[in-house]
């Protein structure tokens, strides 16, 4: 399957498809990426809401799992306890790369984002940019950093680590395409079941501004429970609007400054 | 830069439900996540610059110093000899201004030994790369312009780019002045944080005429300390009036148009604070004071040193407390998880 990522035909997109159903919160995903990347700890901070005392992703944590608790008192067999692996996206569409000022950010040979932690300057206008809230500047390196979708092990022909580590195949790692036809199957057997599941960054309302994820999900209720925003927005989309009210209100006070100074001028 | 962020405690909205909500939820047994659950734990979904004090100090400076050139060159063409004082003024506080701003803006980087990458590739789509090419810019051609005032006012015995400085100046000159006066607008305007991109239709415009007000002030302030013709004074007054006018305007309409969405520039304290320093005593105090004299005819003999000193110190901390309350929204604003499920725009 072809596809157009900024411009480049690629045929080997390579990503992730996270299936909230079969994560069982258990982190693998969170240490093999720290151990992998060598990404420092966060310390021992406790959030007291729930087994997440990771919270979210940052410049030094790749992996985060998220942990819903939905509990119904009245109907118990109703409630529910959800696990989600969230990672950075590798959006086709990707705000931070298209913010990225030094061309730090790029997109690689596999389709994913990729930062170049050597070229990377710390500006960290790529941070507001995202409209996932992933990619952070990390104080102590002083660059922006996220998820490299293990960019150094495909190089070598290997999974991520966070891939490889998962023991339920919640996270499964392949080309796009073919995640896609796993995710459809997936999809259309939990469907059969009765249970009422979507995926998450493949045609949906999300993709409308930053086009479909390399890293998608299928989940089991709206993108926010997951802390997914339902129509991200793709910041360069605002850019018209913004230079156009700001060269309009220059062009204003330079013809009011030309007037003030050319009247008082003549007169003389 | 901000000093590390631990997990856990970084976030104003975590563990922040309302004793409402949480008895709501102990009456229902459901620990507070039913089905009807708006948000992950009110946690974040966006992530907040970390842009503090220095990347404020750049927008502040940086627009003083845009204004500055545009006044000084603006009076150099109108060729009023009485202007000389504001031509020599404006030249030289253009050129300390973009110096200044430059060494706030490096100084702001995670690597600030790396800024020289920011000019590896010309980016159009990145609001901070055409802003990085517009501070060159604009700074080359402050420094011809520093140079060329000071060849006149005899400390150099001549102007070593004289040849090179007219043409770049009439080419670059206008644009690179235009987008150091408002680009900083532009570059919050274009990400994803709610209030920024709500705001789009003004922040930048805002910018330009705070750029504007707090230029013809500060240049005012140098005239009445440092002396200058009173008509010149009056010129800038006029300035300074109609620019501030338009911001307040406009800062009036944001809030009107946005509602909700702009709430972290306009509400509590952070609103109360732009409120009193920006829109009254930095806009309608200086307006006030400053009417009778702009709308009267006569030409001014007098220099009311005071009241400029005054009017012009008052704009001018209402300008840089207008570019901090808008920086600092951004952060309450990538927050609030609820900001950006309500305005998906």
């Amino acid at each position: 399957m072809e596809r157009v990522a900024d411009g480049v035909v690629t045929e080997s997109a390579m990503g992730f498809f996270t299936d909230v159903t079969l994560c069982i919160g258990c982190k693998a995903c969170e240490v093999a990426c720290k151990q992998w990347n060598q990404l420092p700890s966060d310390g021992y901070a406790l959030t007291g809401n729930s087994y997440d005392n990771t919270s979210r992703l940052s410049s030094t944590t790749w992996r985060h799992v998220a942990f819903v608790e939905q509990m119904d008192r009245e109907v118990p067999a109703a409630s529910r306890w959800m696990m989600m692996s969230d990672v950075c996206k590798h959006c086709t569409n990707a705000g931070c790369l298209e913010a990225c000022p030094t061309g730090a950010i790029v997109r690689n040979e596999f389709d994913d984002v990729y930062v170049q932690p050597d070229v990377c300057n710390g500006c960290g206008y790529c941070v507001p940019s995202c409209p996932f809230g992933v990619v952070a500047v990390q104080p102590k390196s002083g660059v922006a950093q996220k998820c490299t979708l293990c960019y150094d092990r495909q190089k070598d022909g290997m999974e991520p680590a966070c891939a490889k580590s998962c023991p339920t195949d919640s996270i499964l790692f392949g080309r796009v395409d073919e995640l896609r036809v796993k995710a459809e199957a997936r999809v259309a057997n939990l469907r059969a079941q009765g249970k009422e599941v979507r995926l998450y960054g493949v045609d949906g309302e999300e993709t409308r501004d930053v086009g479909p994820l390399n890293a998608f999900f299928l989940i089991p209720d709206r993108p926010e429970v997951f802390n997914l925003p339902p129509k991200p927005v793709l910041p360069s989309r605002f850019q018209p609007a913004a230079y156009t009210a700001g060269l309009l209100a220059a062009a204003a006070l330079t013809a009011l400054g030309a007037r003030v100074f050319r009247r008082a001028g003549g007169a003389a | 830069m901000q000093t590390s962020q631990p997990h856990g405690q970084n976030y104003s909205a975590a563990g922040n439900f309302s004793p409402d909500a949480v008895a709501a939820s102990m009456q229902r047994g459901d620990g507070g996540f039913g089905r009807d659950q708006e948000t992950y734990f009110d946690h974040p979904i966006l992530r907040k610059a970390h842009w503090g004090s220095d990347i404020i100090y750049y927008f502040f400076a940086g627009g003083i110093a845009a204004a500055s050139a545009a006044l000084a060159s603006l009076a150099k063409r109108g060729g009023d000899p009485d202007d000389a004082e504001l031509v020599r003024n404006g030249r030289y506080t253009a050129l300390a201004g973009a110096l200044v701003s430059s060494v706030f803006l490096i100084k702001d980087l995670g690597r600030p030994e790396r800024f020289l990458n920011m000019l590896r590739i010309v980016k159009l789509k990145s609001p901070m790369s055409v802003g990085v090419y517009a501070l060159v810019t604009f700074s080359t051609n402050a420094g011809f312009a520093a140079l060329d005032q000071a060849r006149a006012d005899g400390l150099i015995p001549f102007n070593p780019f004289g040849w090179l400085a007219k043409p770049v100046r009439a080419l670059t000159g206008l644009p690179s002045t235009a987008l150091m006066s408002s680009y900083t607008g532009v570059l919050l305007s274009a990400t994803a944080i709610p209030v920024w991109y709500t705001g789009r239709r003004h922040i930048p415009a805002i910018f330009a005429c705070s750029a504007a007000s707090t230029g013809a002030a500060l240049q005012s302030l140098l005239l009445a300390l440092f002396g200058g013709s009173p008509r010149t004074e009056k010129k800038l007054a006029t300035i300074e009036l109609f620019a501030s006018l338009a911001e307040g305007a406009l800062l009036l309409d944001w809030e009107q148009r946005a509602g909700d969405a702009a709430s972290p520039v306009f509400t509590g304290k952070r609103g109360a604070r732009l409120k009193t320093y920006t829109l009254g005593l930095g806009i309608a105090l200086p307006a006030l004071l400053n009417l009778s004299s702009v709308l009267s005819r006569k030409t001014p003999k007098k220099h009311h040193r005071l009241r400029t000193i005054l009017t012009s110190s008052l704009a001018l901390f209402g300008g840089y407390v207008l570019r901090e309350t808008v920086v600092l929204a951004g952060r309450d604003s990538a927050d609030d998880p609820r900001a950006y499920l309500r305005h998906p725009e």
